[in-house]
């Protein structure tokens, strides 16, 4: 037990917490998962077998070992489609949250460290888009843009940039007041020295927390519109479509509604824990409390 | 029997796998109506003992032994619930930090009324009349609209007026005040001293006092302990104390705070400081053997005891010092740096004026404040200039405008000559060579995130120097040596450091890019004595090796006048009074600098302080 404690202590800060290891484990696994979707998928995940259509997994008497989850009502292997359903989910998570990021923190500081009239034009830009249901937001985007996966990624940024906005933004303001933000500026540094070098790294916590459960939110968006039929192509697996397409025949068999859902809340959970244990580990003040009460 | 009885409490704290005993063998009696002091720097184990009467101690921290009794009751074995009925009623605490001590969303009102419910006063308009009377007694004026406000509507030295009408409302038979002027400065602190004083008379209340500075202990306490490293390492009547200190560590905690009056003496200074709490367990003998001038080899063997040196009057230490052996010897300290003559002022101020306007919101008035009223000075090459106030007097607004920070409204402020407004990219690199700010406060003038090094160095990371990380690095090492760092600090964060160690690598920095005048915002106030007589040896030393000027902003007169040639004394954004330092000390010409230096606690044990003050918060 001491030797474990030993080592743990030994981890770089954020790994020590048990959110960030079961979290980061999780959306690890799904990443790699993804990654080598066809090497790992059993099957093509849109090869249809109709005479083996709605099997039970494995496991079950009735079930085939060739389809280790069971099949849908088109006969597709479901954990072939689960595994090809990932790369949709991790690319939406990955390129949406990166970019709503960026956009977000870009005004965020350039509106908390100028201050002035140009952080009232950015404040009041945020209010105002704020002030739309983030759902109706995303259906107009939807209408508008067209279906696929590109757009859904484009709705999610440009519905949520507003959410890093206005946090990044008062973090910021705190930073901005700090002495050494004066120190830089005395020592010779310019505006864009100053916010890159030390204003960016005090907020980047707050930023990564912020990614991770972007991220998560960015699957679940994505899983809703692919629900809907907005996302991706009929013939691409994605986890939503699955959810949507195992409606019809949730009696008979109940696997293919069970197990996409499963998937999106196991992914999810693994963001949120992560950014979860990232902000707990991450925030000096939070941090400064624990060392004062070992 | 006495009001107060600590009886050989040892208080152990469990860190880790190990266990310390954070206060060892303490005992002290207290008498109703006494004030005792407890003298010590921070990490010594004072707050502790104020802590042990509410029993909020840290996690992990437990009493092993002995045991203090209140009014014959034990304190230690007594119940969660009874122990409640005591504080704030029988026992009342006067905090830190009066600015936060309140809670910030609640009217002084309510705050008094929910207080003075807890104590049982009945009826909203009782509790009402109580408070204003309450309030009156503090000497607070307008007490009926005071209620009405909220904590950040007043100054630091009201809220703490507030916070002790509000421990004084039970009429309680101990009052425990925690630092209670620390956060303030010495004119107020000589007010809020002598209004705990006159409660005390009226209330007939017993004090703990806990501290820093000997000198405002002797004067308003009866007796005094000195702690280190939760050691009682002296215990002796107040004045005896200031009068002749017998351990070497009271010794030199009394002559590392300079004197405003007699021979200036060279500060002594101690290597290192306090041992922090996962070093007590490898001290062996007496704790202060390793940093004692003395240490003599039976210090190390085992643990020393209290020995009667005189009347009333104890000492933690091996017979050898308590006789008054190894002694500090005092040398006189070099006159202050004065500047170098006829050369061009590095730095002139041109009656300089600053006015602030909040814009009113809606149908509200703008409201101005004049922050600075047409100040003129100069440094010259090699010069120490100090200027003292108390805060709010604008001392910090001038050094902000020197700086470049803040813009004067009217005047001229000149840095080699030239406009300091001037914004040419020649200008501006001028300036920065000629001129750097060593920031009051180094928590927050400290990137977190930057190591010792890259903090030292960032000066060299502007745009128009881009100095390898070679070069870097040996300027980092060279820094290290010139503010007294070990090389090996060099890798380490900011919370990596004590006070001391953070507040020299914050005058490091600015001396990276050699400059001709440092201007310095209070950088020694929250330091502990030993600490900042550290630091101001260190200001000499770089004036005697980079012939650097100072502008060091304070409300501590002491220390500018062992540094600073010329004084200028600021009231209310005015210079009401200015010369060389010797000179306006010994001479004061103007009532405001009479009662600036009269709010000092003097070095003479029996002279009388807290001076009283008249209305308009002048010398009576």
């Amino acid at each position: 037990m001491s030797a474990l404690a030993w080592n743990i202590r030994r981890l770089p800060t954020p790994l020590r917490s048990g959110r960030v290891l079961i979290g980061g484990g999780i959306v690890l696994a799904i990443a790699v998962i993804a990654i080598f979707a066809p090497w790992l998928a059993p099957n093509d995940p849109q090869e249809q077998d109709l005479f083996g259509n709605l099997l039970p997994p494995a496991w079950d008497p009735l079930g085939d070992p060739k389809y280790p989850l069971g099949t849908d009502n088109l006969g597709r292997c479901i954990l072939s489609q689960l595994f090809y359903g990932a790369r949709v989910a991790m690319i939406v998570a990955i390129v949406a949250s990166t970019g709503a990021m960026v956009i977000g923190v870009t005004l965020a500081h350039i509106a908390g460290y100028f201050g002035g009239w140009i952080d009232m034009l950015i404040t009041r830009l945020v209010d105002l888009w704020m002030s739309f249901p983030p759902v109706v937001l995303s259906l107009i985007l939807m209408l508008g843009l067209g279906v696929g996966v590109t757009n859904v990624i484009l709705a999610i940024i440009l519905v949520d940039w507003t959410r890093f906005c206005r946090v990044v933004r008062s973090d910021v303001l705190v930073v901005r007041q700090r002495d050494y933000i004066a120190a830089a500026h005395l020592l010779g540094f310019g505006h864009f020295r100053t916010l890159t070098r030390e204003v960016l790294p005090s907020v980047m916590p707050l930023i990564i927390t912020m990614m991770a459960l972007e991220m998560g939110i960015a699957v679940v968006v994505e899983a809703i519109l692919s629900f809907v039929g907005m996302s991706v192509e009929s013939d691409v697996s994605a986890w939503g479509v699955m959810v949507a397409d195992a409606r019809q025949n949730m009696y008979q068999s109940v696997w293919g509604l069970i197990l996409p859902i499963l998937a999106i809340t196991v992914t999810v959970l693994g963001f949120n824990l992560l950014g979860d244990g990232l902000r707990r580990t991450l925030d000096p003040r939070l941090r400064q409390e624990r060392h004062t009460a070992s | 029997m006495s009001l107060v009885e600590a009886r050989d409490i040892t208080l152990s704290a469990r860190i880790g796998d190990i266990s310390v005993e954070v206060l060892r063998h303490v005992s002290f009696t207290l008498e109703a109506g006494e004030t005792i002091g407890l003298v010590g720097e921070s990490g010594a184990g004072k707050s502790m003992i104020g802590r042990l009467f509410s029993q909020l101690l840290p996690p992990g921290f437990a009493v092993t032994a002995g045991e203090l009794t209140f009014d014959g009751l034990n304190l230690i074995a007594l119940s969660a619930t009874k122990r409640r009925q005591l504080l704030g009623k029988r026992i009342a605490f006067v905090p830190q930090e009066p600015m936060t001590a309140l809670n910030p969303v609640l009217s002084i009102g309510s705050q008094f009324n929910e207080h003075l419910k807890r104590l049982g006063v009945r009826g909203a308009r009782a509790r009402r009349d109580l408070a204003v009377k309450l309030l009156s007694e503090v000497h607070l004026p307008d007490a009926k609209s005071l209620l009405g406000k909220y904590p950040h509507q007043l100054s630091g030295g009201m809220c703490q007026r507030v916070l002790i009408a509000l421990a004084f409302a039970g009429d309680p038979a101990l009052v425990v005040a925690d630092e209670p002027t620390t956060a303030l400065d010495v004119m107020t602190q000589a007010r809020i001293m002598a209004l705990i004083a006159e409660m005390q008379k009226l209330h007939g209340t017993a004090m703990i006092l806990i501290t820093h500075d000997l000198r405002l202990a002797a004067h308003v306490c009866d007796k005094i302990l000195v702690m280190y490293a939760g050691d009682v390492v002296e215990r002796s009547g107040a004045r005896a104390l200031l009068a002749d200190p017998r351990h070497p560590y009271t010794r030199s905690l009394k002559r590392a705070n300079p004197t405003i009056s007699g021979p200036r003496i060279r500060l002594p200074t101690l290597p290192d400081q306090m041992p922090g709490l996962v070093e007590f367990a490898t001290l062996s003998g007496c704790r202060f053997s390793p940093r004692c001038p003395v240490n003599a080899d039976d210090c190390l063997a085992g643990g020393p005891a209290l020995l009667e040196v005189g009347p009333d009057h104890d000492v933690l230490c091996v017979p050898a010092c308590a006789s008054g052996g190894g002694d500090i010897t005092e040398v006189a300290a070099p006159p202050a740096p004065s500047g170098t003559g006829a050369d061009m002022p590095l730095v002139e101020l041109k009656n300089v004026s600053r006015r602030f306007v909040t814009r009113g919101k809606w149908f509200a008035d703008a409201t101005t404040v004049d922050a600075v009223r047409d100040v003129s000075l100069t440094i010259r090459q090699g010069e120490f200039i100090g200027i003292v106030g108390e805060s709010g007097s604008g001392k910090t607004t001038v050094a902000r405008m020197i700086a470049g920070l803040d813009r004067p409204t009217a005047g001229q402020i000149l840095v080699r000559g030239k406009d300091a407004g001037l914004q040419t990219a020649e200008a501006r690199s001028e300036r920065l060579e000629t001129l750097q700010m060593i920031f009051q406060d180094p928590q927050s003038a400290l990137n977190p995130r930057r190591m010792v090094e890259s903090l030292l160095t960032q000066a060299m990371e502007a745009d128009h120097r881009n100095h390898n990380a070679e070069e870097r690095k040996q300027r980092a090492q060279y820094l290290l040596r010139e503010i007294g760092l070990p090389g090996d600090s060099r890798r380490r964060y900011p919370s990596q450091l004590s006070g001391g160690q953070r507040q020299r690598v914050n005058i490091g920095r600015a001396i990276c890019v050699a400059p001709k005048v440092l201007v310095a915002d209070e950088i020694v106030s929250g330091l502990d004595v030993s600490v900042q007589a550290q630091i101001l040896n260190l200001l000499l030393r770089l004036r005697e090796e980079l012939d650097t000027s100072l502008l060091l902003i304070s409300h501590d007169l002491s220390v500018v006048r062992y540094i600073c040639s010329r004084v200028f004394v600021m009231h209310e954004g005015y210079v009401v009074e200015s010369g060389p330092t010797e000179q306006v000390f010994a001479d004061p010409q103007h009532d405001y600098t009479r009662t600036l230096l009269a709010a000092v606690p003097p070095d003479d044990a029996d002279a009388p302080w807290p001076p009283k003050f008249n209305e308009y918060g002048l010398l009576a």
